[in-house]
């Protein structure tokens, strides 16, 4: 091993031939890719074949850590994994925090790159260098937290680390993620069903040979001053060390764009009782932190009593208590420490849940859907009994909805037809996160430019436009904060640092190099986002993605929202439009959204240009 | 009076910086598994977070057992540390103690605990949430 912050090696799994190997992780493209979600869209580009369906065989799963990954670098400890999203059909990298990552990379593996299909369901065992593929049978059909609990066993590590699947991966759910410490998901674009697609219930780690830098005691003194100052100190972090995420269910309302009701409402009246202070004062337990954090976000939340007493998860953060909270009309946080177990127990995203619940209520509220298609499920908005059944029906497919809802909400529309398609807020198939466009505009060209489909992690425009003092109908530098967010998430991410260290550039550099022994600076890191980003642009053009599909849904602008900041708000096609353009100029593409021979060349790209049918 | 690390360990988030800092001290490398800090989170429930750790206690059962007489006294400290060269991998130390205080390393040749860092203890220092003290 080279003290560098990598293992230098790349485990290969051919699920169908029943076969492991070892092989050196390519040192070139790792100078110029990192490691998670660049390094993993690098290898991803080279192997997958264009127009491959996500869940046949021939879907490249990957699970990537990177350099800094089980270092005391703080806040960077996760793992990602990257695929084709079965949700979307674009490239998909989703991660997790938690413990899985650093344990992964201690067994000695960058990254584990699975193809093909068992022939049986099985699971992978990563142990010191060594890979062994097993059998899953007494795993097959459990859920995720049992799964956990017999695979410890089952290897003989109490401390192995496991990312797996529930039921909803295995029923090929294409909102289904992969659940790692029990609680902590890679939860969007439905990388569960790869899982499942290739009868692959988990991937268990556990791991002693450590993760070595160069110059070790520098590293530490270094370590523990960032810790202190820019993590523990940092008045960045002071909100989500004392609330977390449910803070921001306030400022939604605030600013009206909290989603409510399907987003037919930017505002709930019952708000009070799904926010922080409500998870505070009525179910908070402690806190919890992920592996090498100093913030410790996390709400361990448990029930204390009434219908769903002893009810306990990890959370729920401001996502979940949005799309499976106010979205579904739901006025308790008991009721949504219930669902977000159920979907973490089940093993499906609660983004994605959650919004196709709220949709589901919508039209069964409008009679487009009956007691038949629910099996008799009352599933008016704000029913709580019916709401927290309904994880359990998406992910074991139990009722004609729940079946249907396990392809997503657009999928889903699509197949119950009525015109209900209209009433999914998404773009390229994959559900909005918790804040509407028509108090944020600069989210709707984020959400339909992200690389994976609508998503809050690429670009944040929200923070100026509706918590800041920015004016969010206004589309003057919109496209520049997208472009500019999405340069710098795109870096962060193949670091996967978590979103929740408000770490500098310069800092971001200088942990890289203190890792790695290379150079590093912000211009360089830079030059990385831009080429990660563009490649996965090229990746999904290369799947048959293009301007036609940086779309929103026709709501934004034809549905006004009802109250407060948002009221008779919608976010005009003209604008969209105009934003659109300005974005694609920004990052030097043609007027179809497609990256020119001339950006991927600026992009250091110039390999990938052969494999690109429109360039040639 | 046990003169090793206290632990407010229900202020314990589970972030294992201690053991990260704790194995890179002691072998260059991070490696919590091979350190003298052990952190174990008690998933599903409560949510809670185990330390183990030498307490150096007064007894020290495991010096008065250790067949190889590889557990030492550091007079400076008045605490009892592991000299890896003279350990033996038996094992014994890690069944008289009553604290679960020591273990073995990964590959089974010595037994691991806690030496204080000479005197100033890494760990503590770098606590985010201060559950550690000396």
């Amino acid at each position: 091993m080279m003290a560098d912050g990598y293992t230098g090696n790349v485990l290969r799994v051919n699920l169908s031939e029943e076969k492991t190997s070892v092989e050196p992780l390519n040192r070139e493209w790792a100078k110029e890719f990192i490691g998670g979600k660049g390094l993993g869209a690098r290898y991803l580009f080279e192997e997958l074949k264009p127009g491959t369906d996500p869940l046949s065989p021939e879907n490249v799963l990957s699970i990537w850590t990177g350099p800094l990954v089980g270092t005391m670098v703080p806040l960077t400890s996760r793992y990602a994994v990257i695929t084709k999203s079965p949700q979307t059909g674009t490239f998909l990298d989703t991660y997790a925090g938690g413990y899985f990552g650093p344990e992964l990379k201690y067994s000695g593996f960058d990254a584990v790159i699975i193809k093909g299909k068992a022939a049986t369901p099985s699971y992978l065992y990563v142990n010191d260098g060594k890979a062994e593929i097993r059998d899953a049978k007494n795993v097959w059909g459990k859920d995720a937290f049992k799964t956990e609990e017999i695979l410890r066993e089952e290897v003989g590590e109490k401390a192995a680390r496991i990312a797996g699947i529930g039921p909803a991966g295995e029923k090929l759910s294409r909102i289904a993620g992969v659940t790692s410490d029990i609680t902590r998901n890679a939860g969007r674009g439905g990388a569960g069903a790869v899982f499942g697609s290739k009868n692959l219930k988990a991937v268990v780690a556990k791991g002693s040979l450590g993760v070595e830098v160069p110059k070790m005691d520098e590293f530490v003194k270094m370590a523990k001053h960032m810790l202190l100052k820019d993590v523990v100190e940092n008045p960045e972090h002071a909100g989500l060390v004392t609330d977390g995420t449910p803070i921001i269910v306030d400022m939604s309302q605030d600013a009206a764009i909290l989603p409510t009701n399907n987003w037919h409402s930017g505002q709930f009246d019952g708000y009070k009782g799904i926010d922080s202070d409500a998870l505070k004062d009525r179910v908070f337990v402690r806190k919890k932190a992920c592996f090498a954090c100093g913030i410790a976000c996390g709400s361990w939340a448990k029930v204390k009593d009434g219908a769903f007493k002893g009810a306990s998860t990890e959370g729920p953060e401001y996502e979940t208590l949005g799309l499976a909270g106010s979205n579904c009309g739901i006025r308790n946080i008991e009721a949504i420490v219930k669902f977000s177990e159920e979907c973490d127990r089940l093993g499906l995203d609660t983004i994605s849940a959650g919004a196709a619940v709220g949709f589901a209520m919508d039209i069964y509220e409008k009679g487009l859907i009956t007691n038949e298609d629910t099996s008799d499920l009352d599933l008016r908005f704000g029913n709580e009994e019916a709401y927290t059944k309904m994880p359990e029906m998406i992910a074991e497919r139990k009722s004609r909805i729940g079946d249907l809802l396990a392809e997503g909400t657009l999928l889903a529309a699509r197949k119950i037809g009525k015109d209900t398609e209209k009433l999914v807020m998404h773009a390229k198939g994959s559900e909005y996160p918790a804040y509407d466009p028509r108090g944020s505009i600069g989210m709707a060209l984020a959400y339909a430019t992200s690389d994976r489909g609508a998503d809050h992690n690429r670009a944040w425009p929200v923070a100026s436009d509706a918590y800041g003092d920015g004016d969010p109908w206004s589309t003057e530098g919109k496209a520049a904060i997208c472009h500019e967010e999405q340069i710098m998430k795109s870096y962060k991410w193949s670091m996967i640092y978590c979103d929740f260290y408000g770490v500098s550039p310069e800092n971001m550099a200088m942990y890289y190099t203190a890792v790695t022994g290379l150079p590093a600076d912000e211009n360089w890191l830079n030059s990385v986002g831009v080429r990660v980003w563009n490649l996965a642009r090229a990746f999904n053009v290369r799947e048959g993605f293009s301007k036609k599909d940086d779309t929103m849904p026709e709501r934004m602008m034809s549905e006004p929202l009802p109250s407060g900041k948002t009221k008779d708000k919608t976010v005009p096609r003209e604008s969209f439009d105009k934003m659109l353009a300005e974005y694609y100029q920004l990052w030097g593409w043609d007027e179809d959204g497609r990256p020119t021979k001339k950006a991927l060349e600026e992009a250091g790209l110039g390999e990938i240009i052969g494999k690109l049918d429109y360039l040639k | 009076m046990s003169k090793g690390l206290k632990a407010e360990v229900n202020k314990c988030t589970g972030c294992q910086m201690c053991a990260l800092v704790c194995s890179a001290s002691h072998l260059g490398k991070f490696n919590p598994s091979e350190s003298m800090m052990k952190v174990t989170d008690l998933y599903p429930e409560p949510g809670e977070v185990k330390l183990n750790y030498c307490t150096h206690c007064d007894e020290h059962p495991c010096a008065e057992e250790c067949p190889a007489e590889a557990i030492k006294l550091n007079e400076a400290l008045g605490i009892y540390y592991v000299d890896r060269d003279e350990c033996t991998g038996c094992g014994m130390c890690v069944e008289v103690c009553p604290y679960e205080g020591c273990w073995m390393d990964p590959s089974e040749s010595y037994s691991i605990k806690c030496d204080l860092c000479g005197g100033t203890p890494q760990c503590v220092d770098v606590c985010p949430k201060g559950v550690l003290k000396r």
